[in-house]
């Protein structure tokens, strides 16, 4: 009975700490945008590499009521970010297609923050 | 005597080869070169000529297939349309620029009219299911040639540490020590990716 409480919690925390969008996430829309952005080179599933894992970055902004959105907004401001050895850089802003598709966006937020250790 | 006996049964030459073969009795040796090599010029250029003109993109967007699909993505990346108004077309990155490659893509490129004559892509969702297929195709070629298409335009030599983010750099710098060509990392920069397309440095499992 482990599992399906392993499942459902990150959606409970998700739905209960934003808007609620978790619960209609498409999994492999968020994986192909992650691909098409090559937002692996910097970030790792589990594994910090210049950047956090997404693991990593989920449990942060989990832990925020406005979780979902500050993700949006880092993934579409080109924010300065601090890298791995301490220096700082503007984040990629993520392309889609058809551009500035804020619900692909929002879908890949909502994903991330599913993302467990 | 036994030239003009040997090439025909019964012993003489005819028809077209005979007369191609025939000295000439009316031109000169030195007019005839030079008839021969204005042609040769006129035939090489009209032969360049009509070989540029399917590497336009004009040409390249012709046929629905390509417009309604890869051209639709395309014209949203930075290939497309950029800041300093350089734009690399469909042949930029697909057809070589020297003349042995570059004819032995054109003549390869006779399976696309074959699969256009076929419709074998000729619907949204037939070029869908067939997109990996097709992409997969491209990046291999890309990788035999050493990805040398974008390499006639980015040099990892001409990279700037200081204009470039520091990040990118550093790992384009890597790539080069270690010898890896550009498609190795930059799958998908001027289209979608393929559906079912999966990076192979990512395990599924560790979602």
């Amino acid at each position: 009975m482990r599992t399906p409480i392993r499942l459902i919690l990150p959606l409970i925390l998700v739905g209960g700490g934003s808007s609620g969008s978790a619960l209609a996430v498409d999994a492999e829309a968020a994986k192909a945008l992650i691909q098409q952005n090559n937002c692996m080179q910097c970030h790792g599933v589990k594994q910090d590499k210049d950047g956090p894992s997404f693991a990593k970055s989920a449990e942060k902004f989990r832990a925020k009521p406005d979780g979902e959105e500050e993700i949006v907004k880092h993934l579409t401001s080109g924010r300065e970010v601090k890298l791995a050895d301490g220096s700082k850089e503007n984040h990629k802003i993520v392309k889609t297609f058809p551009p500035n598709d804020m619900a692909q966006v929002k879908n890949l937020a909502a994903f991330i923050l599913t993302i467990q250790h | 005597m036994s030239n003009q006996n040997q090439d025909a049964p019964g012993g003489k030459s005819s028809g077209w080869w005979a007369l191609l073969r025939r000295p000439s009795v009316k031109y000169s040796a030195l007019g005839l070169v030079a008839g021969g090599f204005i042609a040769g010029i006129v035939f090489w250029g009209g032969f360049n000529t009509g070989m540029e003109a399917t590497n336009t993109l004009e040409f390249c967007t012709g046929c629905h297939e390509m417009r309604d699909t890869v051209f639709q993505e395309y014209q949203y990346t930075i290939h497309y349309t950029n800041r300093t108004g350089v734009r690399a077309i469909c042949s930029d990155c697909h057809v070589p620029k020297d003349w042995t490659h570059k004819i032995l893509r054109k003549i390869k490129a006779s399976g696309e009219v074959w699969g256009k004559l076929t419709g074998s892509i000729d619907s949204k969702e037939k070029f869908e299911a067939k997109r990996l297929e097709l992409a997969t195709h491209e990046w291999e070629r890309m990788k035999a040639r050493d990805s040398i298409e974008c390499r006639n335009c980015h040099s990892f030599d001409a990279m700037s540490a200081s204009l470039q983010k520091k990040t990118p750099y550093e790992k384009h710098m890597a790539a080069k020590a270690e010898g890896k060509s550009c498609i190795d990392c930059h799958k998908g920069i001027a289209h979608k990716l393929p559906k079912g397309y999966k990076d192979p440095n990512v395990k599924e499992e560790e979602w």
